[in-house]
């Protein structure tokens, strides 16, 4: 139990700043670009009509989500942002997944991760929203209806940030708590390899979709 | 006669542990009744699936019942830990963890019961369609846990956190409110996740074709939903993790206090009326799924204008703690 909420902090003193490295966080966050980069090396080493397993897999990623940005933006732009939605799910799947082997954590349970990860699809958005519209209708956007309701727009776009990570960062942590105590309650026996199937892969996959989904949504919101 | 800190600690974590399970009982009997109602009048319709429906009410109340599993856990917790504290602030502690799960498992529980239900009407309409049923049920019913999954965090993390160092007077408050907040907060979303995905599955069983797009804007229908949820969850972040100055005064306690309630409370309405919002963007994609785009944006478009009192609550919640 003594495990809950312990955290493992590299801090260096720069001047007057406090520069503070979850260390646990990073160590995850790179086995896990280093899965993916092992993956697509091994997913377009030997490319051919016939494919090979790896090849298969990363065949059925990029088609799928090809066509989900297709739906939601138009063919132009989904050749622009197509490969970041692609990596996006692949990353945080592989991220929510990766609790579950022995001795590893999902680096989506310290809120940074999510929480950048949502200012990254919110810049995108917000800096698509200006090319696509001009500057000039997009600052406009803010003040409608009326002119007054200008810092309410703000506060709702700023929402949108602190809802999509808070998600991400609740579901994953909250089911990693649910494990741990209810391990720590069963004493480890029977239930866990079952909660770890729901919480882990249901509900990891799940959160991971959602996510994707909505940066992708706040892109197109923005385009129209 | 005066207790002293000790018995006082062991009143909150009882008086916690009672309302958890006591609260948190109301929603899943809810959602398992209304999903044993609907297995019923599906098997009298078509007598002849009575296995799978059987099979799938049963799934579904399982599912339902997790929210009040989490209240379980929470009420055994602090029923038989042992906790050694220093601090009066624990006391708020263990009452709001017991508020927060315990108001916190009602929606999830009520909203869980809905897909289950409609999942059963639409197999026994359309039983060649019981897998992608089931699929759809699981994930729509999975992610209206995710409310009570919200409080659940702050639940734990009022119990485990260490609060001997923060000042008595406004602390208290701030704990009870951040209980409060995600508790309360999570009611409306888990109600309206549950409306979402019922629209779903019976979209799926009256046109199997639109599968792919109704269980997709389900999932975002059912994401943006849980907005309202998720800003609880701010807010009661805030008041825990805040640092507020010693003080002999009422004012700024019974302002925290508020500025938890006001979240709370606040976000009922939006997380209901979003889910309504987005129930008529999935049901009447399944009936005319050519007209996706336009239905998507529609509704996205009506889900943020219902959000907004939600927005309100979090801007006046706000102003209670930074301001006041």
């Amino acid at each position: 139990m003594h495990e809950l909420g312990k955290i493992h902090q590299l801090i260096i003193s720069l001047g007057s700043y406090d520069l503070t490295f979850n260390l646990e966080t990073i160590i995850m966050t790179w086995i896990v670009c280093g899965l993916l980069i092992t993956f697509g090396f091994l997913a377009s080493r030997k490319k051919g009509i016939l494919p090979g397993p790896f090849q298969v897999i990363g065949e059925l990623f990029v088609a799928q989500f090809f066509t989900l940005t297709e739906d939601a933006l138009d063919k132009k732009l989904a050749r622009t942002y197509g490969p970041l939605i692609c990596a996006l799910f692949m990353f945080l799947v592989l991220s929510n997944w990766l609790g579950m082997l022995p001795h590893l954590e999902e680096p989506t349970k310290d809120l940074n991760t999510p929480l950048s990860l949502g200012l990254m699809g919110f810049v995108i958005a917000h800096y698509t929203g200006m090319r696509s519209k001009g500057v000039k209708a997009y600052i406009k956007e803010y003040f409608e209806p009326i002119f007054f309701m200008m810092p309410l727009n703000l506060i709702g776009e700023l929402a949108k940030v602190v809802s999509i990570s808070f998600r991400l960062f609740g579901n994953i942590m909250g089911g990693s708590i649910i494990i741990l105590v209810v391990s720590y309650l069963t004493y480890s026996i029977i239930l866990p390899p079952f909660l770890n199937a729901f919480f882990g892969l249901f509900v990891g996959a799940i959160q991971a979709f959602v996510f994707t989904m909505l940066t992708l949504v706040y892109i197109s919101v923005q385009v129209k | 006669m005066p207790y002293d800190l000790q018995t006082w600690i062991k009143v909150a974590a009882f008086a916690g542990g009672g309302l958890a399970m006591g609260f948190g009982a109301i929603g899943a009997a809810i959602g398992e009744g209304y999903t044993a109602a609907q297995a019923n009048s599906a098997l009298a319709r078509n007598p002849g699936s009575v296995g799978t429906i059987f099979k799938s009410m049963l799934v579904g109340q399982a599912i339902a019942e997790s929210a009040s599993i989490f209240a379980l856990v929470i009420a055994m917790i602090l029923l038989f830990s042992n906790f050694t504290a220093t601090s009066y602030v624990t006391v708020a502690g263990l009452l709001g963890a017991g508020l927060s799960i315990g108001f916190g498992a009602i929606g999830s529980g009520v909203g869980s019961g809905f897909p289950a239900g409609a999942a059963c009407i639409g197999m026994g309409r359309q039983p060649a369609m019981s897998g992608r049923l089931t699929t759809n049920m699981l994930i729509g019913s999975a992610v209206c846990q995710t409310p009570s999954i919200f409080a659940l965090v702050t639940s734990f993390i009022l119990i485990f956190s260490d609060f001997s160092k923060v000042p008595v007077n406004p602390a208290w408050a701030a704990l009870l409110g951040a209980g409060f907040a995600s508790g309360l907060g999570a009611i409306g979303s888990g109600i309206g996740g549950g409306v979402v995905a019922e629209a779903s599955c019976e979209g799926i069983a009256r046109h199997p074709a639109s599968v792919r797009q109704v269980t997709n804007i389900m999932l975002l229908g059912q994401a943006i939903t849980q907005t309202p949820a998720i800003l609880g969850l701010l807010v009661s972040f805030i008041l825990i993790f805040k640092k507020f100055t010693a003080t002999d005064a009422i004012a700024p306690g019974m302002a925290l206090l508020s500025a938890g309630l006001c979240m709370g409370i606040g976000a009922i309405g939006p997380g209901l009326g979003e889910g309504i919002a987005s129930s008529g963007g999935v049901r009447w994609i399944a009936r005319n799924p050519a007209f996706t785009g336009t239905l998507t944006r529609t509704m996205l478009v009506g889900m943020a204008v219902a959000e907004s009192t939600a927005i309100y609550s979090m801007v006046i919640a706000l102003v209670l703690v930074f301001v006041v």
